[in-house]
């Protein structure tokens, strides 16, 4: 190893500039800063797919209680007691029409309830019916103020049938 | 000088310290970097990596419709951690709300059918978890969630629900509370509905955040596929409403009537009485769960005289117009034993028409015994009998058929009619299928297929068609069962306006432990339109209480008929019935 003796004023030339410290740590803070924003973002954009991923989730489950609704309201055994209870009876005996032939096949009887021997009323079990959710309550409501209908009638969702033991479903 | 070597000195030992420093450094780098660099890598990822399994979701069950039957839902369980319950603060409209814990549980109590006292109750302690409610519908877990209360959260877990009850839920089975299949259809096509379960992996911070963008699916997630049933859900409602009806008027154990389409052997209803609902297996006995359709075998009688008169005109043993003498009493020739009629009646000729609509015995006896007893037993294990169906329904009984060879002389009579062999109601309906099908009998179909929702097809049932007896033979037989529902006694009353019916009704005494008791199975099987097949359609009832004759089955089988012609717009019979004789001297009554 040596060592060299300088002058005051070649040591002068060699001490490190002002500017270059300068550019020196402001490119470093640039590149800090450069990496923070980055940072920011992708933890942002984290933040913004948690978001979206619990609203996705919130969406689906929505989606579910309405399809488990209209499941129950759709179900053979609702349409049979909202029938019934509207005073409907099946007519077994059909009529049809053969439009190639101008044909009428069977004759047009009215049904006949009492002597149907056939149940109108639901007698096949599902305890899934009734499922009501704020869903209808808030989609009726929103029906009934476009039409203008008052709404006073509507903290109940519907008409509750019921036959038997068999919990059914609300229907309009 | 002096002081000029101190300092040489002083930055030589600087120097080599740096130096030295920097070696052993650079040493520690390399073994970090190179030598060790793999294992401690892995080491640093095993501390970050965690691995989840993505649940498959279980597929949906379809009716040929599409109507949903079975689907996958989730609920959730609902708890607590006692140690933080305490009033919650929330900022609502920029005001501070502070809701007690009586305010909470005032609220919740009802949303989980809990009383008030058992709520708090549970919610009192210093433990970490506490459940509250178990497996919740999502609209009530949706307003808990809502209430934004700090200690209480959530557990999701798949569930299966039956939107239609216990329409079809004997062939639907239903699943355990833990997802496992415990019966029918959900156990047997489980493959089919199960799907397969994914594997993710990601990263997480020291914090147990999730690192975003690590993650990798080791295992892609497959959800189970859509087994789609041939069963039509309103004519299945249709049919368990009139024997839910039947079975509670006649007081009866069970009921059965099955639907079958008889062109493609497609079973468009299977309906029981008393059915189960797979939302809630348990509310029924045990017996009630299965199917038994597939699972129970009964002593068919009189609905296999049909079958026999089938067998008879194929053989040509005997034609339409061919006739026997049939008494109320048939003597055998073995120890003193006869066959009987079920009524009193002075010495018939019958034809095989007349057999069927007098329901002979004996005339079906005289008959039935011209044919090789060997041949009778290749006939009925072609009808189907003897062996469970290619559904192999879970559980499926084969019925009772002994080879022929074994038959002993009584048997070998009383076959003829339905005795001394046990049938299952489907193996009864696609013998009733054979018969209208021209002869030939198809392989029940029960499932369609199993899709996935990409519409891969996983599973297509392989039919296979069997001539039983000729086409001209079936069409005759066909001709002579029209017979029964035109002047029988009983037959009239399944009699459909505007359509040709054939059909044949059925008593049978139920015997147990070889004696016969003072019960019956009383059944009616038919075909409509009889000039053009269109349903089979088979109706047993089991031990209606005080009830002796088949009467009572009529009723049911005309209803279900009915609607199934209405339902698929099937045009009336624009033909008569053939003019064959059928009355008690052999000689034709006209139609009226």
């Amino acid at each position: 190893m040596r060592v060299f003796m300088l002058s005051a004023q070649e040591a002068r030339k060699l001490r490190p500039s002002m500017v270059s410290a300068i550019v020196f740590i402001l490119g470093l803070v640039a590149v800090f800063a450069l990496q923070l924003g980055l940072n920011m973002m992708v933890t942002q954009d984290a933040y913004e797919l948690r978001a979206l991923q619990a609203q996705k989730r919130d969406l689906a489950t929505d989606v579910q209680i309405i399809q488990e609704e209209v499941a129950s309201l759709g179900s053979p055994q609702n349409l049979a007691d909202a029938a019934h209870q509207l005073g409907m009876v099946a007519n077994p005996s059909s009529v049809l029409l053969d439009i190639q032939t101008n044909r009428v096949f069977g004759e047009p009887t009215p049904a006949d309830g009492e002597s149907l021997g056939i149940a109108s009323a639901n007698l096949v079990a599902n305890s899934a019916l009734g499922s009501t959710s704020r869903f209808i309550t808030a989609s009726l409501l929103d029906a009934e103020l476009l039409a203008g209908v008052s709404t006073e009638s509507n903290t109940v969702a519907g008409v509750t049938l019921q036959s038997g033991l068999i919990p059914a479903s609300p229907t309009r | 000088m002096g002081a000029h070597a101190k300092y040489s000195r002083r930055l030589g030992i600087f120097a080599f310290m740096l130096v030295a420093m920097v070696i052993a450094l650079g040493f520690r780098l390399v073994d970090f970097q190179v030598v060790r660099a793999e294992e401690i890598q892995q080491a640093s990822l095993d501390r970050r990596e965690v691995t989840r399994t993505l649940t498959a979701l279980r597929g949906n069950i379809v009716d040929s419709t599409g109507q949903v039957l079975a689907k996958t839902v989730f609920r959730y369980d609902i708890n607590a951690a006692p140690k933080n319950v305490g009033p919650v603060r929330t900022l609502r409209d920029g005001v501070i709300v502070e809701r007690s814990v009586m305010d909470i549980a005032l609220e919740l109590a009802p949303l989980l059918g809990l009383d008030l006292d058992d709520l708090l109750s549970r919610l009192d302690g210093d433990t970490e978890y506490v459940n509250l409610a178990k497996l919740v519908d999502a609209d009530t877990y949706n307003q808990i969630r809502d209430m934004n209360v700090p200690w209480i959260f959530s557990d999701r877990f798949a569930d299966r629900l039956y939107p239609n009850g216990a329409v079809a839920g004997n062939l639907l089975g239903f699943v355990g509370s833990d997802g496992t299949p415990l019966a029918g259809l959900e156990r047997q096509y489980n493959t089919c509905l199960a799907g397969v379960d994914g594997q993710e992996t990601y990263e997480r911070s020291a914090e147990g955040v999730k690192i975003p963008t690590s993650n990798v699916t080791t295992q892609p997630i497959e959800d189970g596929g859509t087994l789609n049933l041939t069963i039509d859900s309103n004519l299945q409602f249709f049919a368990q409403q009139v024997l839910a009806d039947t079975v509670s008027e006649l007081n009866a154990e069970w009921a059965s009537a099955v639907v079958i389409e008889v062109e493609t052997g497609r079973i468009l209803a299977a309906a029981e009485a008393p059915s189960v609902d797979p939302n809630d297996p348990a509310a029924v006995p045990s017996a009630d769960r299965g199917s038994r359709i597939f699972q129970t075998s009964f002593e068919p009688g009189s609905i296999m005289k049909s079958i026999t008169t089938g067998m008879v005109l194929d053989s040509g043993v005997a034609n339409e117009f061919d006739t026997v003498e049939a008494p109320d009493r048939l003597y055998l020739d073995f120890n003193n034993e006869y066959i009987k009629d079920s009524f009193d009646h002075e010495d018939f000729t019958l034809s095989l028409a007349g057999v069927l609509r007098y329901s002979s015995n004996t005339g079906m006896t005289e008959f039935g015994r011209q044919i090789d007893r060997d041949a009778r037993g290749d006939y009925l294990e072609k009808f189907g009998f003897g062996v469970p169906t290619s559904l192999r329904f879970e559980g499926e009984s084969g019925g009772i058929l002994r080879p022929a060879s074994q038959w002993d002389e009584m048997t070998n009579l009383t076959t003829l009619f339905g005795q001394g062999l046990a049938v299952t109601p489907i193996q009864m309906a696609y013998a009733y299928q054979a018969l209208a099908n021209g002869g030939v009998r198809l392989d029940p179909i029960l499932v369609d297929s199993c899709t996935s929702a990409d519409g891969t097809v996983y599973y297509k049932p392989n039919q296979v068609s069997t001539r039983v007896i000729s086409e001209s033979a079936a069409r005759v037989n066909l001709e002579a069962m029209e017979k029964v529902v035109e002047f029988g006694g009983v037959g009239k009353t399944a009699r459909i306006p505007d359509y040709r019916v054939a059909g044949k009704t059925g008593t049978a005494e139920i015997s147990e432990n070889g004696v016969y008791l003072d019960q019956y199975a009383i059944s009616f099987y038919g075909v409509a339109p009889a000039e053009n097949p269109k349903f089979v359609v088979g109706v047993t009832i089991y031990r209606p209480v005080g009830v002796s004759n088949s009467a009572m089955a009529t009723p049911p089988f005309k209803a279900i008929m009915q609607q199934a012609l209405k339902h698929y717009r099937v045009p009336p019979s624009t033909t008569e019935s053939r003019n064959i004789p059928s009355n008690r001297y052999g000689l034709v009554d006209e139609n009226d």
